[in-house]
């Protein structure tokens, strides 16, 4: 059983090239900061040069299973690499310009991001427990590095500080979580899970509810969402814009796997009520929560609380459609929320000081690329027609009232009723309100302006024509052994 | 050209302000005269190409006419779907005259971003014009709330003193109706996807579908919450005095004369077929609400001293005797409601503009500011007084038609004491419009100051006339509109008949 792990063969290695392109181009990235400082301005180019590479490889990656089984590549696992790689994408893009700007354009920060992508990335291919716990594990390392990256702010180590000792509790959860799993079913791989009599096995149950809290704690679901406001305000915003995206996803389609695999014959409901509970109390609270915040960054990550809690609903409601709603929810949000966290970083000019949102007053004239892009973000997480948030509430909503979840989806449709108080405030401030700084905002950066692009294309075209997205996300999903009830 | 001109005719006049807009967006921000050109250009060019859907339309034709069909989400049944019948016509020309009308008046009073401005109003247009025309549900949804964008933004920058928070309490008291009927639609998708083995969200196929019992009342609630939010019908319209006080004055235009019919056009379009039940059982409040919003609102448009604050009340009046009509629910109060809808539209769109004349030059709408100003302002006064006409229901004007007619209808009904109420509105319109007038034009003259107000510019007053010149017309032809809106009434009263019929079965 261990052999497959110490021997390669040559599938393995087409397999898991692209997670060694992505280790590659990080380590590459560090080799030329130290022996060539002066290209330390195409470290960027690089980095997306190596993120491309591993996209590539991904997707021309033969389907099936590597490493004994432990190891998948499906049109599921395409699919959610293409999201990852979106999310790295424009990570890296942001922080071009965002890095020129403090003066910190160091190797370290692409070479980390690189590696914490590559964490995201073995979670979401992974079949094998102890895989995704290495993949959480190394991307949380590397985000622990990235929060503390600026050590002369002191918001930025208290952020370090405060990620590690939440994320480290958050994952002994999670360890502690596949130890009994593993204890019950006697081996790690995921598959192992749906032997018969283990779903209503206690240490099984047990096992689930303390992953449920260790990925929540990912997925800053509430309660377990306290480190996110604090994290997001101190950590630099490119690494934001990733954190708030890529491992809340990863962290959902490793949930989807696991419960699919424990709950073949359908989801008990004691199970169901307790997901939902934190799926309304997720929601409620992000956005109650949200309607008080000042900073641009912390509203945001109340924000982010609160759809997860959308996606939450998705997870009690189970299912086929209900995986494929979720991967539409989540490029809908990679690209507004990625977009509203690029945005964020090209309207502050001071990096070391707090992002009060009053600060962006008057930037609509300002800075109007930036802030039409914001708005546009901000429309498409409160879920307004013809944006990509939209199609994302539309599809989940309608695979929670397929199955009879009524109440679920009244709360999310008034939840969303309320975070339009939040997010209409700050569209509100960016052009209703008179400017109180009279220096204009930094100029735009040619990489800014390429993310913020993107993400503003993404919004309309995903708003506009979803349905090819959605016929691949239904494809990727029917992967997963899922009951559909 | 010519087969774009006859196949997509409908689809041309929703996207072509959407194209303007868009086109808007390549402009240079600080050219603000070619925004302003390029914008009304655009609106004048819609509206020439809605005319061919008045002369085109078949008056003999039942159904729906002009229907263009494309797959939109073919996995889900969703389809670019559009058509027009009588009341979509008349709503879609007024649509399309009253933005030309708005922007013209614009033209002269807005300086501020006007770029932005211009672009908010035909992205607007396109909202309002695919609300009206969708046969698709979920492309009805995606219009009915991306009209809430622009009315947000021009609401809240180029609004008044108050604008913020009238802004914010507009997109979210609708938006609250819009979010039940979302889960409403979604709702009836599934059930029709459950019943048939397939999915569907066009209208027709849905129109097919009956519910019973508790469904039907609470599907119906969550459509009817949502259309009466926007007419708005009585206990849920304190967000329309703010939004229109606060509005610029060719927001209001907009707001009074399209959007709030729009509240009970989709009232007619969904909520009614396809819940005829429950619309029957519900009719006698909706007809109660109307008639406590014509007496409501008319007393409170007599205590007010602000103008636009005046005539945002007498929508709310006006507008109850709509709904009245089409609580009545008669072949003929149904079609004064239709004919009422653009009636108001006219004449209060005209007030409206006439209210921004006045404001532009002395920027109050107290009425104690003024006073005897009809000898500095003849012009001004005449088309004041005309709009006034109109909208009290002098015969020979607009106003009088519609409101004959849904009294007439509503008489017939069983609720024939409804009539005395919306009568009384009627007179009560009479004794505050003519204060108005009075305070306003007549008096004597009071004020120094507005010695020096001058008369309507050239463009003030081509807009003007020509909301005049179709008051006039409505008034002494009502039977050109009448024709086309007859048809689709009696298609609407048989459908909700035989789906009662149908129903009523075990």
């Amino acid at each position: 059983m261990n052999e497959s792990f110490v021997r390669f063969t040559h599938a393995d290695l087409v397999a898991i090239a692209p997670e060694i392109a992505l280790v590659a181009t990080g380590c590459l990235i560090l080799l030329v900061e130290a022996f060539a400082p002066r290209l330390r301005r195409w470290f960027a180019t690089l980095a997306l040069a190596g993120v491309a590479v591993s996209l590539y490889f991904l997707l021309h990656a033969p389907i099936g299973t590597t490493f004994g089984g432990r190891y998948e590549t499906s049109s599921l696992t395409q699919l959610v690499g293409l999201f990852l790689g979106g999310a790295a994408v424009l990570a890296i893009l942001v922080a071009k310009p965002y890095l020129e700007r403090t003066g910190e354009e160091r190797g370290e920060f692409y070479a980390l991001l690189l590696w914490g992508h590559v964490g995201v990335s073995l979670m979401t291919r992974g079949l094998d427990l102890l895989i995704v716990f290495i993949g959480l594990e190394t991307l949380s390392l590397a985000f622990y590095v990235l929060a503390g990256i600026f050590r002369r702010i002191s918001a930025s180590s208290e952020a370090a500080l405060k990620y590690f000792l939440t994320g480290a509790f958050g994952s002994a959860f999670t360890l502690y979580g596949v130890a009994l799993l593993f204890g019950a079913s006697g081996g790690t791989r995921i598959e192992e899970l749906s032997s018969p009599g283990l779903a209503e096995s206690n240490a099984v149950a047990f096992g689930l509810l303390l992953l449920l809290v260790g990925f929540g704690f990912k997925m800053s679901l509430a309660p377990f969402h306290a480190w996110a406001p604090d994290v997001y305000q101190g950590m630099p915003t490119p690494a934001v814009a990733y954190l708030s995206v890529a491992p809340k996803g990863a962290a959902v389609l490793v949930l989807f796997r696991v419960f699919g695999a424990v709950f073949e014959h359908g989801m008990p409901d004691r199970f169901r009520t307790a997901i939902a509970a934190l799926a309304i109390l997720s929601m409620t609270l992000g956005n109650v929560v949200a309607l008080a915040q000042r900073d641009a960054k912390r509203l945001l990550a109340y924000s982010g609380i609160a759809q997860m809690g959308y996606v939450t609903i998705a997870l009690a409601v189970f299912g086929r459609d209900a995986l494929a709603a979720v991967l539409v929810y989540f490029f809908a949000y990679l690209v507004s929320n990625a977009g509203a966290f690029a945005a964020v970083s090209a309207l502050y000019r001071d990096e070391t000081k707090p992002h009060p949102v009053g600060l962006l007053a008057g930037a609509g004239r300002r800075a109007p690329f930036a802030s039409a892009v914001l708005a546009l973000c901000l429309f498409s997480l409160a879920g307004i027609p013809a944006t990509a948030g939209f199609i994302g509430k539309f599809f989940l909503f309608k695979a929670a009232l397929e199955q009879g979840f009524y109440a679920l989806a009244l709360i999310g449709v008034l939840n969303s009723l309320v975070s339009i108080g939040y997010y209409l405030k700050v569209v509100y401030i960016l052009y209703m309100r008179d400017p109180v700084e009279s220096d204009p905002p930094p100029p735009l950066a040619p990489a800014d302006r390429l993310a913020l692009a993107l993400c503003a294309a993404g919004i309309l075209a995903l708003g506009i024509f979803p349905s090819s997205l959605w016929e691949i996300a239904r494809h990727a999903a029917a992967t997963l052994p899922l009951i559909s009830p | 050209m010519d087969a774009l001109l006859r196949d997509h005719l409908l689809t041309l006049v929703v996207f072509v302000p959407a194209a303007g807009a868009a086109l808007l967006l390549l402009f240079p921000r600080s050219a603000p005269a070619a925004a302003r050109n390029v914008a009304l250009a655009v609106s004048i060019l819609d509206l020439a190409l809605s005319l061919p859907l008045w002369t085109r339309f078949s008056v003999v034709s039942e159904g729906f006419q002009f229907r263009e069909k494309v797959d939109w989400i073919p996995q889900l049944g969703i389809s670019y779907s559009v058509g027009l019948d009588g009341i979509s016509l008349l709503l879609v020309l007024l649509t399309t005259v009253l933005t030309p009308v708005a922007l013209l008046f614009s033209l002269s009073h807005v300086e501020k971003e006007v770029r932005g401005y211009s672009v908010a109003f035909l992205v607007l247009e396109t909202g309002m014009l695919g609300s009206l025309v969708a046969l698709d549900l979920a492309l009805f949804y995606v219009f009915w709330e991306v009209m809430l964008v622009p009315m947000y933004f021009i609401i809240g920058i180029w609004g008044g003193p108050r604008r913020i928070y009238a802004s914010m309490k507009f997109f979210l008291f609708t938006m609250a109706g819009s979010l039940l009927m979302f889960l409403a639609i979604l709702f009836l998708a599934i059930r029709y996807h459950a019943v048939t083995g397939v999915w569907s969200f066009a209208l027709d196929d849905l129109y097919r579908m009956t519910f019973t019992g508790r469904t039907e009342t609470l599907l119906f609630l969550a459509f009817a919450l949502a259309f009466a939010i926007k007419v708005p019908v009585f206990p849920l319209h304190t967000w329309l005095p703010d939004a229109h006080t606060e509005a610029p004055t060719a927001g209001s235009i907009i707001l009074a004369g399209v959007l709030l019919k729009l509240g009970v056009y989709g009232y007619l379009r969904f909520a009614l077929p396809l819940f005829p039940d429950a619309a029957m059982r519900y009719a006698p409040w909706l007809g109660v609400l109307g008639v406590i919003g014509v007496v409501y609102g008319a007393l409170v448009a007599y205590a007010q001293h602000d103008m636009k604050r005046l005539v945002a009340y007498s929508s709310v009046s006006h507008l109850g005797l709509v709904v009245i009509g089409v609580g009545a629910f008669t072949t003929m109060s149904l079609s004064g409601s239709i004919l009422q809808m653009i009636n108001h539209g006219l004449s209060t769109g005209a007030l409206f503009l006439l209210v921004g004349v006045l404001y532009e030059r002395r920027h109050t709408r107290e009425l104690d500011a003024y006073g005897g100003v009809a000898a500095v302002v003849p012009v001004t006064t005449a088309l004041f007084l005309i709009a006034t006409l109109s909208s009290i229901g002098l015969p020979g004007l607009n106003g009088f038609v519609g409101e004959f007619t849904i009294l007439l209808g509503t008489w017939l009904s069983p609720h024939r004491w409804w009539t005395y109420a919306a009568a009384t509105g009627v007179i009560l319109s009479a004794i505050y419009m003519l204060t108005l007038v009075q305070r306003v034009f007549w008096n004597p003259f009071a004020h120094e100051e507005n010695r020096e107000l001058t008369d309507v510019r050239p463009s003030e007053f081509i807009a003007a006339s020509v909301l005049v010149v179709l008051m006039v017309w409505v008034g002494t032809r009502p039977n050109d509109l009448l024709d086309r809106i007859r048809p689709a009434v009696e298609t609407l009263q048989k459908n909700v008949a035989s789906k009662q019929i149908a129903s009523v079965k075990p």
